[in-house]
This record gives C-alpha cells, structure tokens and sequence, in this order.
C-alpha cells in the first residue's frame, strides 16, 4: 500500500514499520531509563486463530509465577475442602462424649493456619498475574499506536479510541486472571462432592441439588442487566452531557433566557435515566434473592433428609453440618460460573476490537534498503505529485478536510532551491496544508514524487526525514509538560540554556519568565493554559531547537493581536534564515517573508514568483489576496514592506 | 455471603474509573439493548416550575430528602425486618430440629421444624424481592427529583459561578455527589440496616444459646475483626486512591501521545515515548500490587479468624456439652450463627464508607441550595415591556472582585437603534460593558436602564430574551443546526431559520450538509470552521430578533476571510436595532456610529470615526498603529464606509 506501482520489486512484506524496540538510530532522542521490562510475549499475529490462542504468548509471558499460584492454590484449596468434615467429626466426637475432641481442634488449628498462608500466596500472585498482563496489553497497544501512520489517526476519534481500548483491555484482562481463579473453585467444587459422595450419595444430590439453579438465575440475571448498565451507563452520560454544556454554554443559556427549556431537557432525561435504572433494579429484584436463598433451600432439605437418614443411623449429625456448611461454600463457585460465562463473551468480543487494532499495519513503512538523508542541502521538490485522502470518514483534517474523495493535489509542481523562503497562498481547500504532510511523509503520495535534495522520500528512512524537516502547525499541540521539556520535545537532551537561548529566539522568553515557574510551569490540559500566540511560539521554540534542515510552517496567526503578531513574523524570520523554509501564509504579512511565492490552486501550482511579479502578471493572484488580507485593501508593492515598520 | 460477582478488591472486580468519555454501546450488545428500548414507554414528564426568585430554601437534609417519601421508607422497614427474620431463623431452626428431631428420633418434628424452615425461605425470598423492588423505585424518583432540583439551582446561578475551576466543581454536584447519594440508596441505607439487625438478632441469640460462647466470642475474636476490617479500608483506601490516580496518568499519557500524534512523529520521539508509557504503566501496576496484597492479606485473615472462633467453639461447645449446659443442637446453631456473625461487621465498615461518602454529598447539596445568585430576581419582578433600545449607563462601578475596580463611574447613553463600538486594550473593561447590558452582572454603583427601566427592577428572562449576544468563543450545543439555531425561538418555522441563515451567508454550507437544517454537529461543532461556529451564533441571534444586539469581540479569533463575510452579515444584521461592538479590530470598529474608547475602565474618547482620528488622541495612536501593521494606506483607510 506504501508503495506505488513505479517500483514492483517491493513487496509490502519486506518493508518494515518503526520497531519501536529496536535502539534509536542517531536521529532519535534517547529513551529515558526503563524502570520496567518491556512486555516479552506478543499477539499472535494469525488472524485466523481464536482469541485465547491468540493472547496465549502474551499470558505465557508469566507462566513462572502463574504456575506458582496455581501450585500454591492447591494446598489452600485442600485445606478449605478439609475444615469443614473436620468440624463435622469434630461435632461426632462431642455426641459421643469422646475424649478425642482436642485432636480435631488441633487439626482445625492446623488446616485453618495453612489455608490462610496459602490463599495469600496464590491470591496475591494471581492479582500481581493479571495486573502484569493488563500491563502487556495496554504497552502492546500504545506500543502500536506509535507505529501507526497519520491515514490512521484520520479514520479515528482518539477519545472514543482510548476509552473503548481501555474497557476492552480491562475486560481481557479480567477474564485472563478470571479463569485460573474459576478454574480452582470449580476443582474445590469437584472435591467436595467426591468428598460428599463416600459419605452418602443421595444425601449429596440432594444438598447440591439447588446449587445449579444459583447458576441458571445467574446466568438469566447478568443477561438481563449487561445490556440494561449499557442504558444505564448512556443515559448517565446523556444527563452528564446536558450539564456539561449548561456549564459551559452557560453565556448561551442565560442570553437567550433558556433556563427552563433547559431545564425541561434535563426533567426529560432524568426520567429516562430513572426508567432504565427501575428496569436494572427490577431485573436485580427478580433474580438476586432467589439466588440468595436457593443454598438456604438446600440446606433446610439437607437438614430434612439427613436428619431422617440420622435417625435411622445412615448418616451423623456432624455429617449434616459438613454438609450445610459445603452447601454454603459451593454456592460461590456456581455464582461465578454465571458471571465467568457472560464476561468470556464480553472478553471475546473485547479481544477482537483489540486484535483489529493490533492487526492494522503501518501504511507508510520503511522500505528496504532505505537510507538515511544525512546533512541535506535542504532542496526540495515536488514532481508531479498527485494525491487523495482515503476517502473514509475524515475527521480534523484541517484546511482539506472538506477535500476526501477527489484529488487533493493533482500533478502539483514545485521545486524549492536549497535555503530558500517560499510562501505558498491559495484559498481553503488549495491543498496547501496537505503538501506539509507530504513533506514529512506524514502521506505517501498516489503519484509522482516528493524529493528531498534529490532523494525520493520513500527511499529514505523516516527517522532521517523528520530529523532534518521541522513543522509548526497552525494549531500547536503542547504536552502536558513543563514548558522546557515542551520546548526541547525533539531533543531532550538540550541544556536549559540551549532552551532558553530557543525561546528567546522565538520571542517566547519573556512571557515564560513572567510565569510563577518560569520554564519549569506545566502547560497543556492538567497545566497553565496559554493563549494561542504564547503557544505558536513555544511551538516555534520547539522547532528551532531542533534545527531542521527544512521548516514548514503553518501560520494562523489569526488568534493573536497585532503586536504578538509582530512578535512571531520576527521569530520566523529568525527561523527561516538559514534553511529551507515552506510558509503556509493567510496573512500579507507573512507572504512579505517569503522569497518566492506559490500560489495555490484546486491541488495545483498555479504561478510560482516573486511578490511583486504575480503582482504584476497575475491577476488571479490579486483574488485570491484580497480573500487573504481585508477585503477593502488593495493590495500593493506597500504591503511587502510592512513587515520593516516595528510595532 | 458477599455478592455475585468476584471477591471485593480483586483485580476481577475493580470497575475502570477513568474519567473517560462514554464510548457507546458495544456492538455485541446493541441489538439486545435495542430489544429493551422497545418496551420503552413514552414518558410523560411534569411540567416543570421554575422561579428565578423562589425555591425551597429549607437546609438541605438527608431526614428531610428521605421524609419526602416517609410512607413509601416505612413500608420498606417493615420489608426489610421481616426479610431479616427469615434469614436468621435458618440455623435456629437446624439446632432444633437436631434437638427435637433427630436426637430423640422424632420424625414427626423433624419434618414440622425443616417444613417451617423451608417456609421461612420461601417466605424470605418473596419479601426480599418485594424489598429490592420497592427500595429500588422509592430511591430512583427520590434521584430523579434531586437532579432536576439541582440543575434548576444551576439556572439560577450567576456567571461568576461557571469560571473555569467552579464550573468543575459545580459539575461534580451532579455527579460525584449524585453517584454518592444513588450509592446510599440503592445498596447504603438498606443494606446498613440489614446487616445491623441481622448482626443484632445474631448477637441475641448468641447470648441466649449460650453466654459463655459468646462472652468468649466477644471478646476474644470481635475486637481483632474489627481491628483488621478498619486497617483494611484505611489501606485499601489509600491504595485504590493511588490507583485512580496512576490510572489517569496512564490515560492521559495516552491520549495526549495520540491527540499530539503529529508532534511525536515528526520530533521521531516513538522510542521515547514507548518507554515513557512503560514507566507510566509500570507506576499503575505497582500501584495495583499494592491492592492485590492488601486484598490477599484480609480476606484468608478475617476468614482465619472465623476458623480460630469454630476451633474455640468446637474445643469449648465438647467441654460444654460434656457438662450438660450445652445441647448438640445448640452447638451446631452455633457454627452456623457464626458463619452470619462476621459478615455483617465486615460489610458494616465498608458501608459507613457510602455513609460517609453520602452524608458529604448531602452537605455539599445542602451549601449549593444554600447558595443566593449574585444577580437576583426581585420577587415578584415585572417583565420588561416590548424594548425600543435605548441604553443607559449611568455612573456605573464595577468590578469582579470587589477590590479590582475594572469599570470607574462610566456614564454613557445610547440612543434607540444606535451602533455604538467599543475599543480598547486587552482588560481595559470593554466586554464588561456588554456584561452589565445583558445583565450578566450587576454594577457595584450606579445604574444601567434600558429604556428607562433599572435592569434590577425587571424579570430577568424579559431582558435577556430582547437582547442578542454573540460571544467570542461561539458555543454550540451539541444536537442539530436546528436544534441551535431555534435555541432562543423554539417555534420558529423553517422559513424563518432559512431567512436567519442567508441573513449571515450559510446557505451554501447548510445545503451542502447531508441531513441540511437537521444535521448534527459534532460536539461543539468541532466540524466546523471557527467562522462558521461564528456565523451560526449569530444567525442563532439575529433569529431571536433581539431589539439590542451585543457582540462581544465576535470577530476577534477568525482569520480575514470569515471576518469579512461576518462583517457583510452584520450590515444585514445590525439594521434597525440597538448595537454594542466590542471590537478588537479596528476595521469592525469602523463601521459603527459612535466610537467609545474605554482606558483603565474609564470611557476615554467617545465619537465618530472621523472624529477621534481628527482628535489626535488615543483612538488616534490605535489607528496609526494598525494601519502601519495591516499595510494599509491611510487614503485607502479613510474610504472605508462609516455607518
């Protein structure tokens, strides 16, 4: 897929994704120190196999301490079948006023002791056993989420994406740790009846005799209320959503006196989220104390018939409450087998959303043989470049994202000389946002070529790539970091001073300064919250920093007033100065930077100049200006030099 | 005999509170929650009262929540007693049946006594579910009524509530705290009082069965339950406390690694990050160990110490019955008492837990109703008649905080279908103008009249229904463009909203929409542009046919292109009312009839265009600085049409 038809002798199966184990090449910050070992089983990648063949690696991973657990389990599960036809011979005794009593005290003592000792140990390991193996899941998952390609991520909304990956892997997780733990309840179940069976075997039919009606109801019960939590969980989020927007809206609200139709929504869907919970209750109603009292009915018929096989002398009393007191430990295992049952079709079907993910492969891969770039001159080229989104669902793909489904950029041309400043003008939808994304093969171009100093980019490695091509986009991403590390997020090894000298290039250090924490105050969503100018120029910072060989910049200053404007066109100038540097410009201003301008058009270079010669030749470019400056402006050769006059 | 599911505090049983967004249905469920929602009734909702001046201003309680209902909360005791009844009758019944029956071979009693025991059970059952039921139907129209109890008081809140930091909190009244007060509902209460009575009458029998057992019991293994339970939900709380918040740490980490994908790839830090989120993970995983050792030490303990008292039971009941004070069947009513004894303590820690959690939330709710708005309603305020227009501000003071002043002894009048624009500085006090028009606030001194009316003196719904806003940031609400548009005129016809949407020029984009009117936009329109956000905000305004019409720096975060189409709607828009611009750019300032420059919340110049260049002051300084910055000649600047 990542390849295009010019070149036959790739297969797609010798390319290779980013392995995000392998050591970072030279292009690539260090990793920090791993406090923890990496996951050592994968997926298996035959699709074809089910789902519990398909985690087994991942599980086996572990088995040392699973197999430890399980080996510990056994004794505990020994003792707790023991301790109660101990206390029923203990009980014996008493009746027949023997001496031997202490005996069974003793062996009480003992059993209770080692049943306490080895139900920790097996737990304890089995809870560490599920939570490692949440932990291979979920790196596994991140793991592929880094090797993934932006066509990707277009298809996808990450907050659903997170939320649904999180519950999904909760529930594998969950069965996973689920199954050894129902697996040895169900061996105390078989014990205890063989156990129950040399004692008499009709009396033992009938003690378990309700226990599996606790598991049909259960069974009936989960089926009922799974989809009704679903409801439930909905109208939750429904309610959670109207507040939610009351609170934030609530300029809106209050301007347009919308108080009580807002209030009428919420009456509405609280009392729909109230018939969906009545519906969960009912269901809990109707099954919940039948299982709760279907042991107490095994028991009273325990007493009536082993009391009438006592007075014949079949059985002993203390037999009676051996029984009774295993009618109460079974009725757990047989509780859970419902709940186990409907959590492996939720696992199930949990795994393969998981698998879907995990079975998507990179579409932008390193081909084989593909070299780095090192020390470019910074030439770039686009020859002849056609190119479509995939024309799935397409969401955020900013400037084109109303372009899925036609061409993009269709035979678009253009060759920037190395060190060169060229801004690149068109109207929303041009494609002029796109040809960044080519650039950095964010995107592999359906036709033609995009060079970087003679070099097709699928031939280079993509670490090489964007190592030496830097982008600021029009809306910056901070992390949630101090603004240090967000400054050097591409070189973390940089020195504060480094830092600062970049943020002082970008005009950025003297409202970092004026911060309590100076560089050190955390931004993004948990952090400070900057405006959109002292973000762009962080993100310029950034940039610098990293000292790309080719920049592209996404301007939008649109957001900020005129003297942060003049602020960030000095920073960029600072940037572009010397390298290779692309401008998407929506301003007049900005195209003033440019050496060169190309002026953009239904995916194609219309006219590639100076300023002053489209001016002069090229009427469509004074169109399509005066949709970029305002609207009563003429533009003129003034404009250019605007930029000179200080704020 | 815990619950369905896992045992407390496993890995099985620890429901995933992340915080996150609900995801939706999985598919695997969909067709059987689409089978439900069919028998679905329509649902008929009262007519809801709302006052701006007068709710229930009693303290908030929980004895007053619940007396609401007291009826339907004594029924459910009288269930409740019965049901516990029946559950405890169980092991008495066996000690007398082994006493009465099986010692003395008496089939005839044998076959009464477990006869009556299989009543209690079914008897048990039947009340049991009449309980669930009933507690279940009681407690959700006890929710439904506080919910909209609360979000009504929210209406009624003023802006300085809904800040960014209060708006969460506020928030979480509807959530956390709902959650906390459903919790005690459902399972808290009833199950409190279950589990104590049940405690009760075991602790009674107990004594009479035997008071050396249970002396025996009381003292020597009670107070090491009780120690061990308490350790327990310390720990586990710390520890649970710690695994919420690593988990959000893992989602965040997550999330901001997939929403700054672009970052990532293009500074190559994939490596990085892997091993960044492997720490991460490993920081939650460490934090579950903790719980899984906490867990793995308290349930074999607090089941070692039930083992430790049937050994005592079994050493003692022998030299007990040896004498003749206990019977065997005594004895084994005893073992099966003791089985019910421990249970009860153990879940009665944990529910004091809600208890807890509950009587918080009720003294949250309790401050929330407690709380006046800042902006009130007069009781028994007139509406304010059909608006001509005319502003009025008449010495007016004001500031957010009582101690920053933001806007000085500012009198200014505008006339009736007047265009008035504001310019100044960032924080000179321009918005706050439009602020104290639309009522948002009120001034600290002074006045502010429409129409000759003090705003303080009429309906808030009468101003703020006659006046438009179009605010900075254009909030739309998630629904359809219908849905938003007809927001302040629910019953505006389909013409009406097409007139609204070639008023500001969205024909094109509205027709180009798959479902037209009817499409949904994403939340907060995210699939539209900023300028398009904008252009439907005040469509959304200009439908209301607002006799004042406010924009309040409207234009400010849109690039040049939407700005210009804005600009043209706004002639459309403006005509024939009463119009206040809070401007940041100067071309939109232009067009107005009158100009107020407002300095350090002073009005500082105040006249046309022209005018205040001619004067050479600060509205000069402003406008020399943005044309050199725009590049705009001034011979072109001064064709530019003033209104």
């Amino acid at each position: 897929m990542s390849l295009t038809d010019e070149r036959p002798d790739a297969s797609d199966d010798d390319a290779s994704a980013i392995d995000v184990d392998a050591p970072p090449t030279e292009f690539e910050p260090a990793p920090p120190t791993a406090h923890y070992d990496p996951p050592t089983g994968r997926v298996h990648p035959d699709s074809d196999l089910g789902w519990i063949r398909r985690m087994q690696p991942v599980v086996m991973g572990h088995k040392r301490s699973f197999a430890i657990a399980m080996a510990m389990a056994s004794v505990a599960l020994f003792s707790n079948v023991a301790i109660p036809a101990v206390v029923g011979s203990g009980i014996d005794e008493i009746r027949a006023d023997g001496d031997r009593v202490s005996a069974w005290v003793v062996a009480l003592l003992v059993l209770a002791l080692l049943r306490a000792v080895f139900t920790f140990g097996y737990r304890s390991r089995l809870y560490k056993f599920a939570y490692a193996i949440e932990f291979d899941l979920r790196s596994l998952m991140f793991r592929h989420f880094a090797t993934m390609s932006h066509g990707f991520y277009d298809k996808v909304q990450t907050g659903q994406l997170v939320s649904r990956a999180n519950s999904d892997i909760r529930a594998v997780q969950m069965l996973l740790a689920f199954a050894p733990f129902m697996s040895m309840m169900m061996m105390t179940f078989v014990l205890a009846f063989v156990f129950m069976l040399t004692k008499h075997v009709l009396l033992t039919f009938v003690a378990v005799s309700t226990l599996p009606l606790v598991f049909v109801f259960g069974v009936k019960l989960r089926n009922q209320m799974f989809p009704l939590s679903w409801i439930v969980q909905g109208r939750l989020a429904e309610v959670a959503t109207t507040v939610e927007e009351n609170v934030t809206g609530v300029r809106v609200v209050k301007a347009f006196a919308g108080e009580e139709r807002q209030i009428e929504q919420l009456a509405e869907q609280a009392r729909r989220l109230r018939w969906s919970a009545v519906k969960v209750n009912d269901a809990r109603a109707k099954y919940a104390p039948i299982m709760e009292n279907l042991p107490r009915l095994g028991m009273a018929l325990t007493l009536l018939y082993g009391g009438y096989l006592a007075i014949d002398g079949q059985v002993t009393v203390g037999t009676i409450i051996t029984f009774s007191s295993y009618v109460l430990l079974l009725q757990a295992p047989f509780r859970m087998l419902g709940f186990f049952m409907i959590m492996s079709q939720r696992a199930a079907a949990s795994a393969g959303r998981i698998f879907e993910i995990l079975d998507t492969d990179a579409e932008i891969t390193d081909r084989p043989g593909a070299v780095d770039l090192v020390e470019p001159e910074g030439r770039v080229d686009f020859d002849l470049v056609r190119f479509r989104y995939d024309d799935e669902d397409l969401d955020g793909g900013g400037d084109d994202g109303d372009a899925v489904g036609r061409d993009v950029l269709d035979r678009f041309d253009l060759h920037i000389h190395a060190g060169e400043t060229v801004a690149m003008v068109g109207g929303t939808g041009s494609g002029k946002s796109t040809v960044a994304r080519l650039l950095l093969r964010f995107y592999d171009v359906n036709d033609g070529a995009v060079r970087i100093d003679g070099h097709d980019v699928r031939d280079l490695t993509m670490t090489s790539i964007r190592h030496h091509v830097g982008m600021v986009t029009d809306e910056p991403f901070l992390f949630s970091a101090s603004i240090a590390d967000n400054i050097g997020y591409a070189r973390p090894s940089a020195t504060r001073d480094e830092i600062i000298a970049a943020a002082s290039a970008a005009n950025a250090h003297g409202f970092i300064t004026d911060l309590d924490d100076g560089y050190d105050a955390v931004v993004g969503e948990r952090g400070y919250t900057l405006s959109g100018g002292q973000r762009q120029r962080i993100a310029i910072a950034r940039t610098l920093l990293a000292d790309p060989a080719v920049l592209i910049l996404d301007d939008a200053t649109s957001a900020v007033d005129v003297r942060v404007e003049a602020e960030i066109h000095e920073a960029i100038e600072r940037l572009a100065e010397s390298r290779t540097t692309v401008v998407i410009a929506h301003r007049l201003s900005t195209i003033a930077l440019a050496d060169r301008v190309a002026l953009i058009e239904g995916g194609r270079v219309l006219a590639f100049a100076t300023h002053e010669r489209l001016l002069a030749d090229e009427p469509h470019y004074r169109e399509v200006l005066a949709t970029v400056v305002d609207d009563d402006e003429t533009p003129d050769e003034e404009a250019a030099d605007a930029e000179e006059v200080d704020a | 005999m815990g619950g369905f599911g896992p045992p407390a505090g496993s890995p099985f049983a620890n429901p995933g509170a992340t915080g996150l967004p609900f995801a939706g249905v999985p598919q695997e469920l969909q067709e059987r929650v689409d089978a439900l929602l069919e028998t679905e009734p329509v649902h008929e909702v009262p007519p809801v009262e709302f006052s701006q001046a007068e709710w229930d201003r009693r303290p908030f309680t929980l004895w007053r929540f619940v007396g609401e209902k007291r009826a339907a909360v004594a029924v459910a005791f009288v269930l409740v007693v019965l049901e516990t009844c029946m559950v405890t009758a169980g092991p008495f019944l066996t000690g007398e049946a082994i006493d009465r029956g099986v010692i003395p071979g008496d089939r005839g009693a044998l076959v009464t006594i477990a006869g009556i025991y299989v009543g209690t059970v079914v008897l048990g059952t039947v009340l049991s579910t009449a309980r669930v039921a009933w507690t279940g139907r009681v407690g959700e129209s006890l929710m439904e009524a506080l919910r909209i109890r609360i979000f009504s008081h929210f209406q009624r809140l003023s802006l300085n509530f809904f800040t960014a930091e209060k708006g969460g909190v506020l928030m979480t009244r509807m959530t956390s705290d709902i959650d906390s007060l459903t919790a005690l509902f459902q399972e808290g209460l009833v199950n409190m009082f279950v589990q104590f009575l049940t405690l009760a009458i075991v602790t009674v029998v107990l004594f009479v069965v035997s008071p050396t057992l249970a002396l025996v019991l009381f003292v020597g293994v009670l107070p090491v339950m009780l120690a061990l339970t308490l350790w327990f939900r310390k720990a586990s709380d710390v520890a649970f406390l710690a695994v919420r918040d690593r988990i959000a740490d893992v989602m965040s980490d997550l999330q901001e690694n997939l929403a700054g994908i672009r970052i990532v790839t293009a500074t190559n830090r994939a490596k990085r990050n892997v091993v960044g989120h492997d720490n991460v993970l490993g920081e939650h995983r460490d934090a579950n160990d903790k719980t899984a050792v906490i867990g793995a030490v308290y349930g074999p303990s607090t089941e070692l110490l039930g083992y430790l008292a049937q050994a005592l039971l079994l050493g003692l009941g022998g030299w007990l019955v040896s004498r003749g004070s206990l019977s065997v069947g005594e004895l084994a009513a005893f073992f099966l008492y003791l089985t019910m004894f421990f249970s009860p303590i153990q879940q009665l820690v944990q529910l004091y837990n809600t208890y807890q959690q509950g009587r918080s939330a009720v003294r949250k709710l309790s401050e929330l109703f407690a709380t006046e708005p800042q902006v009130p309603e007069a009781v028994g305020a007139a509406d304010l008649p059909q608006m001509e227009g005319a502003i009025e501000l008449d010495h007016v003071t004001f500031g957010y905080e009582p101690a920053v002043t933001v806007l000085h002894d500012l009198t200014l009048s505008i006339a009736a279908g007047e265009t008035v624009a504001f310019v100044g500085e960032t924080g000179a006090g321009k918005s706050t103008v439009a602020k104290l028009v639309n009522r948002y606030y009120d001034p600290v001194e002074g006045t502010v009249r429409i129409d000759g009316h003090d705003l303080r003196d009429v309906t808030l719904a009468s101003v703020r229904s006659q006046i438009g806003v179009v605010p900075q940031e254009p909030f739309l609400f998630a629904g359809s463009i219908r849905d938003n548009l007809a927001f302040a005129a629910v019953a505006a016809s389909d013409d009406e909203l097409w007139a609204a949407v070639d008023a500001v020029g969205l024909r094109d984009l509205v027709e180009r929409q798959p479902a037209g009117l009817d499409q949904i936009i994403h939340e907060r329109g995210s699939s539209l542009s900023s300028g398009e956000r904008q252009l439907l905000a005040l469509a959304r305004a200009f439908l209301s046919q607002p006799r004042v019409l406010v924009l309040d720096e409207a234009t400010s975060n849109l690039d040049l292109a939407s700005e210009t189409r804005i600009e043209s709607a706004l002639d459309v828009v403006l005509d024939g009312r009463t119009a206040i611009i809070i401007a940041h750019r100067l071309a939109t300032a232009m067009r107005a009839d009158r100009i107020a420059v407002i300095h350090d919340g002073a009005l500082a110049e105040l006249g046309r265009h022209d005018q205040l260049v001619a004067l050479g002051g600060r509205y000069r300084a402003l406008y020399d600085t943005w044309t050199s910055q725009a590049g705009v000649g001034s011979e072109v600047a001064a064709s530019v049409p003033t209104r």
